[in-house]
């Protein structure tokens, strides 16, 4: 910015910028009006929001008026005790844990094949990571038609390859549900660490590999001295991101099991807490919970960013 | 991206790439293309197969076993969607809610990411870091707050509202992605561009923009299919059936409908994933690198 500046008033000096002064906003001014509207949206739909997330924790809230009357920790106190509450945080704990899990060694796997100097490898790409764009109520439609009890492919195909007998209950079934939904959820999202791993291992310098293979080395060394170090702080990077934005994933979990399931089997936090809001018209303990959410996933990243400083100092 | 286009190597293998190329096939190759194509099954599969699901009669959806490919074509299941069902007014909700949104995060986040990036304010620096809390903030945790203030100040189930209601929430992903793009374009043209007589603004206008099409093209997408894909607000601050995006309106019918009418679900999904497509094929070079600089940049 000083280069800037300096040579502005170089010019002005010169004597070439010559304007009205009303049209010569300084730099400051003109800076501040560019990122004015985006900060006042953002304070006004997120910050300020977030704000009152966590004053209606604290407080009961009338749905109607809007009016809190502070109560404590009643809120919090309640979400600890209230069994619908503490079960939606377990099935959220299944649904994060299984989904990271699966889309990292998939995505991984993945990602090398998609590295492995195939033919149509460009094509490949392409194709791989369409599950990522598609919108999730598509991804419900398509997978409630694929997964139906009766009718649905899936049952049909595993059926005719032999691997069950019987018709199986992907979306009615409420000890099935979370693995359907899970399966279904990992379909979507493992293109997002297929690409993200992919652009990692496409910097690796050739050179490297020849280095091991040199010394003698096979394919296993090759992986865990190259690749592996490579990779792994993407993928750090990358799971943190993917665990924040999948336990607050609405939208699949919701469209998917057609608003939570048989006896609320899908039903994870984000569900429990629109259920909370507004059917229960409990805001506070919606609020409360969301909070308590917010902060768990405040300290999961934590240790993904002291894992992945750890990481990162190890290499250089 | 010029990476992309670089000779892979094969980790997996162990073979370098010489080697592999004077081979014919060996086992370690053609097992790589067999498990290529099951994972491009697994990713492919269900799209076609809803395709050619939205396009056969109900009769042969309903057989069972399913018959792979359709015997009749008919169009009876786009007919009635829009015609019965009047998809149509939904569809351009979500067009409409979708493009507003994403020009006014591209303009606004195209304004502060300049910002951000040549100006080192303490105040902008403020923003930067609020932005990035924001990115971080979900949906689910502002919904209840953000219903209050919609309909508290008379702002509910209103289709502009809704669009500036995504706009704020895709924001700090458009910074995010666009700050470095403007970081990397060097100064010495705006520089040049003052010297002839620009204004600072000018000099961002026609001669620093134009360099970032590319970043603000990938975004643009990006917040495009948020936009278009959102159900969550849509669904909680929409009230009126008309109003409603297409998203929202799908999860009406598929209640509505029941399971007897697949079809007509099927060519719903088509519809609503064929701009994804569209988008997707224009774009594909841009989506690849977004999606990394999203994510770890």
């Amino acid at each position: 910015m000083s280069i800037v500046t300096s040579s502005r008033q170089r010019a002005r000096e010169e004597g070439r910028i010559n304007r009205p002064r009303r049209q010569g906003l300084t730099d400051h001014q003109l800076a501040l009006a560019m990122v004015l509207p985006a900060a006042v949206l953002i304070i006004i739909f997120a910050v300020y929001p977030f704000a009152i997330a966590v004053w209606n924790s604290f407080s009961e809230v009338d749905i109607n008026t809007g009016a809190t009357n502070f109560i404590g920790l009643d809120n919090f106190q309640s979400v600890f005790t209230t069994p619908a509450i503490l079960a939606s945080m377990g099935r959220s704990a299944v649904w994060t844990l299984a989904n990271i899990v699966l889309q990292v060694l998939i995505g991984v796997a993945v990602a090398l094949l998609l590295n492995a100097d195939l033919r149509g490898q460009g094509v490949f790409r392409g194709l791989v990571l369409f599950p990522y764009m598609v919108p999730a109520i598509v991804v419900a439609l398509i997978f409630r038609f694929m997964f139906n009890d009766v009718t649905g492919v899936i049952n049909f195909g595993l059926q005719r390859i032999g691997l069950i007998d019987e018709p199986m209950s992907w979306l009615s079934d409420p000890d099935m549900l979370m693995t359907t939904i899970v399966l279904v959820n990992v379909w979507k999202y493992s293109p997002f660490f297929m690409i993200v791993v992919l652009a990692r291992l496409q910097t690796i310098p050739q050179g490297l590999y020849e280095a091991v293979s040199v010394d003698g080395g096979g394919w296993r060394h090759r992986f865990t001295a190259v690749t592996l170090p490579a990779i792994v702080p993407v993928v750090l990077a990358g799971m943190m991101l993917r665990t924040i934005w999948t336990a607050y994933d609405f939208d699949l979990p919701f469209l998917l099991s057609n608003g939570g399931g048989p006896g609320g089997a899908a039903v994870t936090v984000p569900l429990e807490i629109r259920q909370l809001a507004f059917e229960q018209q409990s805001i506070g303990q919606a609020s409360a919970l969301a909070v308590i959410a917010a902060i768990l996933l405040t300290g999961a990243s934590y240790f993904y960013i002291r894992g992945y400083g750890r990481v990162v100092k190890a290499d250089q | 991206m010029s990476t992309v286009d670089l000779p892979g190597t094969s980790p997996v293998t162990g073979g370098t790439s010489t080697t592999h190329r004077q081979r014919r096939l060996s086992p370690v190759r053609a097992a790589q293309y067999v498990m290529m194509a099951v994972v491009l099954f697994f990713a492919v599969g269900p799209l076609v197969w809803v395709v050619i699901n939205a396009i056969r009669p109900e009769t042969e959806i309903a057989a069972y076993p399913p018959k792979l490919l359709p015997r009749e074509l008919t169009g009876e299941h786009f007919a009635s969607l829009f015609g019965l069902y009047d998809f149509g007014t939904y569809l351009i909700n979500s067009f409409v809610v979708s493009i507003v949104a994403t020009v006014l995060a591209l303009v606004l986040g195209t304004l502060a990411a300049y910002a951000m990036a040549r100006f080192d304010l303490r105040a902008i620096r403020a923003v930067g870091e609020l932005s990035l809390v924001a990115y971080l903030i979900p949906p689910i945790l502002v919904l209840v707050p953000v219903t209050q203030i919609l309909f508290g100040s008379g702002l509910g189930d209103n289709r502009a509202a809704l669009a500036v209601l995504y706009t704020a929430t895709l924001l700090p992903f458009a910074l995010w992605i666009l700050r470095p793009y403007f970081s990397g374009i060097a100064v010495d043209i705006e520089e040049a561009a003052m010297i002839d007589q620009c204004t600072r603004f000018g000099a961002f206008l026609r001669v620093v923009l134009p360099q970032a099409v590319p970043g603000l093209v990938s975004t643009g997408i990006f917040t495009f299919n948020a936009a278009w894909s959102e159900y969550l607000f849509a669904s909680t601050v929409m009230t009126t059936t008309s109003k409603l995006p297409a998203n929202a309106a799908i999860f009406l019918l598929m209640g509505q409908m029941g399971t007897g009418s697949w079809g007509l679900l099927m060519a719903a999904a088509v519809t609503l994933v064929t701009p994804v497509v569209v988008l997707f094929i224009f774009a594909q070079r841009w989506l690849i690198s977004g999606i990394g600089d999203g994510a770890v940049k």
